[in-house]
Formats: structure tokens, C-alpha cells, sequence
């Protein structure tokens, strides 16, 4: 229910009230009227006729019968309501009398009723009915024909606000450009989410900016920490005390989990700054395959069971090379991190679509927020949880669909992406092949 | 075996050529592209660690002029993980390989000792340590004269720790070695323990000493005692 429609709706509930208290008041004024105007036509007959007995001017009661209803017994006084047979419309009509005594010279007292007929009620209520219902009719069709031609026009700037506002896309680091429209409360509207959606952009370019300079600024003093502690741990002085080396280790440990925390999160930065502009064909089953048999002692450790399906030949996309093994790594990491030990791992990858099943415990909450920043299943793991933000955000960022489901009592999870493959192969071998040269192969 | 490191960062090029010098190299160090230009322009090296951003200039040109100069160096790229086009263009322009800061040094190591070979001795190569013989070109390993049958990711394994010797491994090097560097299930440790223990196995049915070390809390150290 717009706007419009909601005030119109109170604007016709009034208009009926009126209405029908305006119908009900010109009813009874009308029938007061016309009974009081009768009336005083009975009373001038009465007094014309009493003028005349006074001046001896009346014919004799038989001659006044002819023309009065008149009865020589007496009959009660006074204005009174009646009913009587209209004979050539044969209905009941409403009548008004008025009875009173009159002397004729010579014959004693008589009792006159003056009869008069008041209009009948229907055709009354008819006419009051029928001119109320037809201004009503007008007055409604006007309203619509008003309410559509005010939205058209006047409600025009509003709903291009509003068309504005849903296709607004923060990322796109645009403020909102809204004309100011001749109607002042528009015009207000307008300038307010200008200003809004500046300072939005400001805070999210300063906050952008911050995230890229505090993940450059951290990246070097982090190599030197790694680097450090791994020569620490050479020291041979450190054999003397054999509880030191694991303190340093530890220490190790954790510049390597914030290292990796901070290369997520940039990640992440770059993605939403858009800064992967090279799109290339992809092979992705290759680089599927690839990735499948570098995390195999993961999923030897873990005794899981894995299948995969790359059967549907070769499946071609347009990606950043670095971005089309993120994704995968993190899917796959994904399906390991939250699986069972003996549990079972299924990647199936078609023209259209890819598909990671995992086993798992079943996991609460709503499955649209496990694609949230540092969203983790169990609080006390070491994984920031940024695996399934990081798929989300290059899913996103290509266009492609991601969605969570779960089946058999949640305990099966599966993540499918919806691809947009392109036609044909990649003029040279993709550069996958270049992403997997991974440190497993290139000692040998 | 003679090696340039490029690094702007001093306290990185600082530990950097501890870790180089421990694993004997003849280590040389330039902080800028000026320093590392005349370097590469007078002498001659046998590796080039070059981190691709540099204050006065991109570590891509140096590897052009290497290149140009037909030098016989092999280049290990270190670069930053938000440069991956640069990293791309690096190994397009003839570098042997890349790595991404931050790294661990025995990683480092290995592809340094992989490189060398690979340009040093054209396919005749072998690698002994004590009474091991190995021949990367056939991806063979002999105890004592005798063939050892060892599964793929535990070649790859034992060639790591020989890239390494005397040097204390985190488990996490070698988890980030056998499965890519974005292997961050830190609580899967348990899958180095699995395959170090079959090499272990495998290796003392041979009859070779025991010289992979367990570092308790730490990693695993190949022995040279």
C-alpha cells in the first residue's frame, strides 16, 4: 500500500461518514420541511374556510361534502399523520390533516379534515440517495484520477529517490548525485542522503584507506618477526634451557596465524577496492585437481574419504588467476576444517555449477551469517574464520552465486557456487598452472 | 656458492643473511636498486634474491638487466602477497621462482638449493648427506647403495630437510611445504608427525641412522652428528 493509496483510503472513509451523516440530515430536513410547509398550507385552508363561515359566505354542509370530508360527529382536533389509498397508483401514500370544527349557519357544528399528501419517503430518500451517491461516485473517481496524476507528477522526484537509493552500491566509492526537486520536503530529503551518502563514502575511503596502509605498514615488520624467530630457534644456545624453544616456537606460531590473518584481511580489502582488474580464462578443473592433490596428506591426516568429479571436461571461467585459487583453497579448507575424522569430502565441478560436500557436525545458527567476517563454528579455533567471507566476497565480485545448504539432519554441508563459464579454452595454458606451482613441487 | 640479496628492509636482509651464511653461502647485500644495479653490473652470482619493490625503483628492471646481460643467475623473487601481477611479470621475464613474504627461511632455503642445482649442474646432480644418496633427476633415494621406495610427500620431505641440514624445521614450514602455503589447519600437524614417522620407518629398515631429530614443541632438525 503506497503512500497515496493509504491517504486516499482515509480520505474516502471521511467522505463516506459525511456522507452518509449528510444523506441521513438532508432526509430528515427535507421531510421536516416539506411537513411543516404542509402543514401551514392546512392551516391557511382552515382559516380561509373559518373567514368564510364567519362572513356566511360557506354552501351548505351537503354542497362542502362534495369537496371536504366532513362528519357531523365529532372527530379529535389538531394536525395528525395518516395513510390513505392513492387510487390510480394504488400504493399507501402519506397524507397530513388537520381536523377542526366549523359552524355553518344554520346546521350546527361539523368536524373538516383537511387532507394534504406529503411527498412519500422513498421517492425522497431516492432522490437524496441518488444526487448523494452520484457527487460521492465523482468525488471518488476524481480522487483516484488526482492520487495518479500526483504520483506521476509530484511523487516523481520521491520514487526516483528511491530507485537511487536500491541501486546504490557503496562499493563503487560514489556519493549519491540526487537533483533537488521544486518541492521543499523532496528537496530537504534529497540533500539530507547527499550529505549522508558523502560522508558515508568519506568514512568508507578513509576506512579503505587505513585498511591498505595498515596492511602494507604491517607486512614487513610481520616478515621480520617470522624471520627472527626462525633464526632464534637456530641459536644453539637455546638446546641449554629445553624449555625456551618451545616458548619460541609458540611465539612463531603466532606471527605466522597473524601473518595469515593479516593476508586474509588484505585480501578481502583488495577484493572490495576492486583492485583484481585482470580477468583471464581459467581453467578450473586443472586447477581443481591441483589443489585437490596438494591438500591430500590433509585429508590422508584426517582419514576422509574424498571424491572428485571433474568428468565434465574442461570448465573455463573468467577470473583472476590469484583469485580463482583463493577460492578454491578456501572451499576446500573449508570442507576440511568443519569435517569429522573419517568423515567424507565431495567435489563435483560442472559447466554451470561447483559444488563441495563435506560431512560435519551440524551447526546452528542461520546459515546466510557463516559467510561473515570472523565468524567461526568453534570460538576456540585458531582460524580467524574469514575462509567462507573471503569465497563470498570473490563469488561477488565475479558475479557468480553462493549458497549454503545442509541435509541428512545436519550433518551433510554443502557449498554451491553457481559459475559463469566462458565459451572455449584459453589461447595459452592458463596460468593456473603457474598458481599451483606450489612449494611441494618446485624442490624437487 | 656466491648469492645477491636484493632487500630494502634492513632488519629482514639482516636475518636473511644469517640464515644464508648459516646454510654456507657467500652472501653480498644491496639495499636499493642503485646497490643492487652496480652489483649485478661488476660480478657474477650464482642467485639472485630480488624483492621486487624497492625505494628508488622496481626489482622488474633488475631482473631485465640480468637478463639482458645474459647472466647465468638463477632469480628467486621475493614479493609482497598484494603484488601478485608483479609476480606474474617476474616469472615471465625468465625468474626461476617466487616466493611470498612473509616466508620461512628453510623454505627459502629449499628453492634456493632447487635452483642452484637445476642451473648448476646440468642433469648430473646428487645430493649425499652421511650415508644418503640421492638423485633429484630420478626422484631416487639410496641408503647405504640400496634403493628406498618412498611415497611422493615423503621425497618431498626428506629432500626438504636436506635443503636444510642442521636447521631446526617448524612443523609449520613443513605443513606449509607438503601442502601450499595457505594451509592453515594448525590443529593437522599431526599429518607431518604421520608421514615423518614413516619416513623414519622406512629409512631405519635400510639401516641408516636415525639423524631426523624431533625438536620437542618445535619441529623436526635433520642431525649432522
Amino acid at each position: 500500500m503506497n503512500l497515496l493509496n493509504a491517504t486516499t483510503r482515509y480520505y474516502l472513509l471521511l467522505a463516506l461518514l459525511l456522507f452518509v451523516g449528510g444523506s441521513l440530515g438532508l432526509y430528515y430536513g427535507i421531510n421536516w420541511a416539506l411537513r411543516t410547509e404542509v402543514g401551514e398550507q392546512l392551516a391557511e385552508r382552515r382559516r380561509e374556510l373559518l373567514a368564510k363561515a364567519q362572513a356566511n359566505e360557506l354552501p351548505s354542509v351537503d354542497q362542502l361534502a362534495i369537496l371536504l370530508d366532513i362528519s357531523r360527529a365529532p372527530r379529535p382536533l389538531g394536525f395528525r399523520d395518516t395513510v390513505l389509498l392513492d387510487r390510480t397508483e394504488d400504493e399507501l401514500v402519506p397524507h397530513r390533516q388537520l381536523t377542526f370544527p366549523l359552524t355553518v349557519r344554520g346546521e350546527g357544528p361539523v368536524w373538516v379534515t383537511l387532507r394534504k399528501s406529503l411527498v412519500e419517503a422513498e421517492d425522497l430518500l431516492g432522490v437524496v440517495l441518488s444526487v448523494m451517491l452520484s457527487v460521492l461516485a465523482l468525488l471518488l473517481a476524481g480522487m483516484v484520477a488526482l492520487n495518479r496524476w500526483l504520483s506521476n507528477r509530484l511523487w516523481a522526484p520521491f520514487r526516483h529517490t528511491l530507485a537511487a537509493l536500491r541501486h546504490y552500491d557503496l562499493q563503487q566509492h560514489r556519493p549519491l548525485a540526487l537533483p533537488v526537486p521544486p518541492v521543499a520536503e523532496f528537496a530537504e530529503l534529497n540533500q539530507a542522503l547527499n550529505g549522508f551518502s558523502q560522508r558515508l563514502v568519506a568514512d568508507y575511503e578513509s576506512l579503505r584507506e587505513f585498511t591498505a596502509n595498515a596492511a602494507h605498514e604491517t607486512q614487513t615488520p610481520l616478515a621480520i618477526m617470522q624471520a627472527q624467530l626462525e633464526q632464534l630457534l637456530q641459536v644453539p644456545a637455546l638446546a641449554e634451557d629445553p624449555a625456551v624453544a618451545p616458548l619460541v616456537a609458540d611465539l612463531y606460531g603466532a606471527t605466522l596465524r597473524l601473518s595469515r590473518l593479516h593476508q586474509a584481511l588484505s585480501l578481502l580489502s583488495k577484493i572490495e577496492n576492486r583492485q583484481f582488474a585482470q580477468a583471464q580464462p581459467v581453467r578450473l578443473d586443472q586447477l581443481l585437481e591441483e589443489r585437490v592433490a596438494q591438500l591430500e596428506p590433509l585429508f590422508e591426516a584426517r582419514e576422509l574419504r574424498y571424491g572428485l568429479d571433474i568428468s565434465n571436461g574442461p570448465v573455463v571461467v573468467q577470473m583472476h588467476p590469484g583469485l580463482a585459487d583463493s577460492l578454491l583453497q578456501n572451499l576446500l579448507q573449508n570442507a576440511v576444517k568443519h569435517n569429522v575424522r573419517g568423515g567424507e569430502l565431495a567435489v563435483t565441478l560442472s559447466q554451470t555449477e561447483l559444488k563441495v560436500t563435506n560431512t560435519g557436525p551440524a551447526v546452528e545458527g542461520d546459515p546466510a551469517r557463516f559467510f561473515e567476517r570472523f565468524r567461526k563454528h568453534n570460538a576456540a579455533s585458531e582460524s580467524p574464520g574469514l575462509g567462507l567471507s573471503i569465497v563470498q566476497q570473490i563469488c561477488g565480485y565475479y558475479g557468480f552465486g553462493v549458497d549454503y545448504s545442509v541435509a541428512k539432519a545436519g550433518t551433510r554441508h554443502t557449498l554451491r557456487v553457481v559459475l559463469k563459464p566462458t565459451a572455449g579454452v584459453p589461447a595459452k595454458k592458463s596460468s593456473a598452472g603457474f598458481v599451483a606451482q606450489g612449494p611441494a613441487h618446485s624442490a624437487s | 656458492m656466491k648469492i645477491l640479496l636484493v632487500e630494502d628492509e634492513a632488519a629482514l636482509r639482516t636475518a636473511l643473511m644469517g640464515s644464508l651464511k648459516q646454510a654456507g653461502y657467500l652472501v653480498e647485500a644491496a639495499a636499493d636498486f642503485a646497490q643492487a644495479h652496480e652489483k649485478i653490473k661488476l660480478y657474477q652470482y650464482d642467485c639472485v634474491l630480488l624483492d621486487l619493490t624497492l625505494p628508488d625503483g622496481s626489482g622488474l628492471d633488475l631482473l631485465r638487466a640480468l637478463k639482458s646481460d645474459g647472466s647465468p643467475a638463477g632469480v628467486l623473487i621475493i614479493t609482497a602477497r598484494d603484488a601478485l601481477d608483479d609476480k606474474i611479470a617476474g616469472l615471465d621475464l625468465g625468474a626461476d621462482d617466487y616466493l611470498i613474504k612473509p616466508f620461512h627461511l628453510s623454505e627459502l632455503n629449499a628453492r634456493l638449493r632447487a635452483i642452484i642445482r637445476r642451473r648448476q649442474f646440468h642433469g648430473q646432480q646428487q645430493i649425499i648427506f652421511r650415508d644418503l644418496l640421492v638423485l633429484p633427476e630420478l626422484a631416487e633415494v639410496h641408503v647405504r647403495g640400496e634403493l628406498l621406495t618412498l611415497t611422493r610427500k615423503e621425497y618431498d620431505l626428506l629432500i626438504y630437510l636436506l635443503a636444510n641440514p642442521g636447521r631446526i624445521l617448524t612443523k609449520e614450514a613443513i605443513a606449509e611445504h607438503l601442502c601450499g602455503d595457505a594451509v592453515d589447519a594448525a590443529d593437522s600437524f599431526d599429518f607431518i608427525y604421520t608421514h615423518l614417522k614413516n619416513l623414519r620407518k622406512k629409512l631405519q629398515e635400510k639401516g641408516a641412522d636415525n639423524y631426523i631429530r624431533t625438536m620437542y614443541g618445535v619441529g623436526y632438525k635433520l642431525s649432522h652428528e
